[in-house]
């Protein structure tokens, strides 16, 4: 779970880490309560947020109504801001990049530090850390001295900082990029990128994702869903949408699901598929995706491609062929016998009747 | 021969009376692997309905039980370090954890102490190991399905995804292409083993001749691979599926199926995987059913 960066910086605060003074606004905020020269910061989730026009500078009153407005109307990946930051500006001399995150290589916990941070930031020093251990003062000042760095008390506090916030708030990520030196032992976080642990903050967390096409997919399994994803857009197909249940969920919730996905305009298409389920019920998965295909108005005439596989599955396609048969849907439906990647090939085919 | 899982796999349940573990612990013994005991704290003394006794402790069950070889930990997530770090603390030498949603924090501490105990861990969110006629430990391979899906052979398979374990022994199994063992390492941004740590044992195993894997975006497990393939640490050929081609021109950051599926840039995409194991003489595979000629492609 990313965070905003002004929720970041309150978990900088909490942990002693300077940020700049700062106010939130909303589209209904009139004066920002500080003195310009300020920097005013879409609160976007998105990265290079600064090089893709979320980040603007003002001098004086008039500057800030015009970014302001302008800030409110700018998308970023797809998002639009609900608050904007408003900084004082900090003259900075230097600005350095320090992060903790979790590394794949050495499978533990590790520093990244830079004598240049910001935007287009160099290689960063990468430090591993003995989880064992902790962060001990000596490894501090041994990163400090691979990055060239002064080892100044007030920074070697402030990493210290950071990493009780990454270990006490179960971050993956906490990320202060740039930090601004003002003066020798004058630290400020310009920026804060923190991401929870999902596992911990959020384990109910299901990614839905829209995307530019035209064929809804419904996929099931952590891996296949992705496998299958790549085959339709192999087939040249164009997916609607990205989303995934797993284990064995209630009817209830692959009726939602299918509510969502139809929801888009202009679909083509619908591909509902997984591998061979070893406990997934798909009588009652495919119960809840009929109880979600009869709430959508319109009644879609396009072609469903479903593929299947598992228990009830017998039981579950008998149901859909029936309820194909009186409601008059588009259904083809597929068992093991023909492999998730050439049900995609026929998904394509039927949906831009090539 | 095949690695990690076989007749003389002797299994511990810890959280044998839970849901998941009650049913692995069937699973197991439906596939003629031996479950000694199960460990659940406060229910010590009772029996499961297939007559396994049930212990308070490791350090009990293993009084009781010296020859146990093998932990399979299916306890809620919170309880999965100090379960885990328990059966090390009890020489187990090989612990596979079932359980998913446990902390990253958490899981880089017992990858710590495996270090210091000479464990070997699998997972978490492994779907388990499964040794075609000799055993299995997880829920791997549902009792209905096994022997369909299921056979032995050359390939050793190590899977990111645990249900594609299925679909890809399924699809080897059918082109006559069994398996010495398949693993599913599970999907979490730091796992106990990775695809490097297995194939240096399907590297050592005479049954093995060739490895299939199925990784995806997030991380660098398989770039990993293809660097110790590169270095002739790996000398079996392996053929490589590789999910999330289509993630490209997602923002950074996106989390997908798995925990550890977190779209990236450069090292971590899917592109910079298939491009390092190319390079490195794998065979990339562009859908499951491609699998099986490629494999006979590097057998023959």
């Amino acid at each position: 779970m990313k965070l905003f960066e002004y929720e970041g910086k309150k978990l900088f605060e909490k942990y002693g880490i300077p940020v700049p003074k700062g106010v939130l606004l909303t589209m209904e905020s009139t004066r920002p309560l500080l003195a310009p020269p300020l920097a005013l910061k879409a609160q976007v989730l998105a990265g290079e947020r600064k090089a893709r026009g979320g980040v603007l500078f003002v001098e004086d009153m008039q500057d800030f109504e015009k970014a302001k407005r302008k800030l409110f109307e700018t998308t970023i990946d797809g998002e639009t801001p609900s608050y904007i930051l408003a900084e004082e500006r900090i003259q900075a001399v230097q600005e350095l990049y320090v992060s903790f995150s979790y590394d794949t290589e050495s499978r533990g916990p590790i520093l990244a530090i830079s004598a240049k941070g910001g935007t287009g930031i160099a290689e960063a020093q990468i430090i591993p850390i003995d989880i064992a251990l902790g962060l001990p003062d000596f490894l501090i000042r041994n990163a400090l001295l691979q990055a060239q760095l002064p080892l100044n008390s007030s920074l070697i506090a402030l990493i210290k900082s950071l990493w009780r916030l990454f270990i006490e708030e179960k971050a993956i990520l906490a990320e202060i990029n740039p930090l601004f030196v003002v003066k020798e032992g004058v630290y400020v976080a310009g920026d804060a990128k923190i991401i929870l642990d999902d596992n911990v903050m959020n384990p109910l967390f299901r990614p839905f994702l829209d995307l530019d096409g035209d064929i809804a997919v419904l996929a099931s399994g952590g891996g296949a869903s992705l496998i299958n994803l790549d085959a339709l857009l192999y087939f040249g197909g164009k997916p609607a949408n990205y989303v995934e249940y797993s284990g064995n969920p209630p009817a209830s919730v692959v009726e939602e699901l299918t509510v969502r996905v139809f929801s888009k305009p202009g679909l083509k298409g619908c591909w509902v598929v997984g591998g061979t389920a070893n406990f997934t019920d798909i009588y009652e998965t495919m119960l809840g995706f009929v109880q979600g295909l009869r709430k959508i108005q319109p009644k879609p005439t396009f072609p469903i491609v479903i593929r299947r596989d598992g228990p009830r599955q017998k039981e579950g396609f008998e149901m859909l062929r029936e309820v194909a048969k009186n409601e008059g849907y588009n259904f083809h439906l597929y068992g093991p016998e023909l492999p998730m990647s050439e049900t995609a090939r026929i998904m394509v085919e039927l949906a831009y009747k090539k | 021969m095949s690695i990690l899982v076989d007749k003389n796999t002797i299994v511990l349940v810890q959280g044998i009376t839970g849901r998941e573990g009650s049913r692995a612990a069937r699973e197991m013994i439906s596939y003629g692997t031996k479950v000694a005991a199960g460990v659940t704290p406060g229910k010590g003394g009772t029996k499961t309905e297939e007559g396994i006794p049930v212990f308070n402790s490791v350090k009990e069950a293993k009084g009781a039980f010296p020859e146990i070889n093998t932990s399979l930990i299916a306890v809620p997530p919170a309880f999965v370090l100090d379960a885990t770090l328990e059966a090390m603390a009890n020489r187990i030498r090989l612990i596979d954890i079932l359980t998913e949603k446990v902390p990253v924090a958490e899981v880089a501490r017992m990858i710590r102490f495996a270090e210091y105990y000479q464990a070997k861990i699998v997972g978490p969110s492994s779907v388990g190991i499964l040794s075609p006629g000799k055993g299995k430990v997880g829920s791997i391979g549902s009792s209905e399905l096994v022997y369909r899906i299921f056979a032995p052979g050359p390939v050793g398979v190590i899977s990111k995804s645990g249900g594609m374990t299925a679909e890809l022994s399924r699809i080897l199994t059918e082109q006559g292409l069994g398996q010495s063992t398949i693993i599913g390492i599970g999907g979490d941004l730091l796992i106990g083993s990775d695809f490097v740590d297995l194939a240096l044992e399907f590297e050592k195993d005479a049954e093995t001749k060739a490895i299939a894997i199925f990784g995806e975006i997030g991380g660098t497990y398989e770039e990993q691979l293809a660097e110790a393939i590169s270095a002739g640490k790996i000398t079996k050929p392996v053929v490589a599926l590789i999910a999330g081609r289509f993630a490209e021109q997602l923002p950074q950051d996106t989390v997908l199926g798995h925990a550890g599926a977190i779209v990236s840039k450069g090292r971590g995409s899917a592109r910079s995987k298939i491009e390092a194991l190319t390079k490195a003489g794998a065979l990339v595979a562009n859908t499951p059913e491609e699998i099986p000629s490629l494999i006979k492609k590097v057998l023959t």
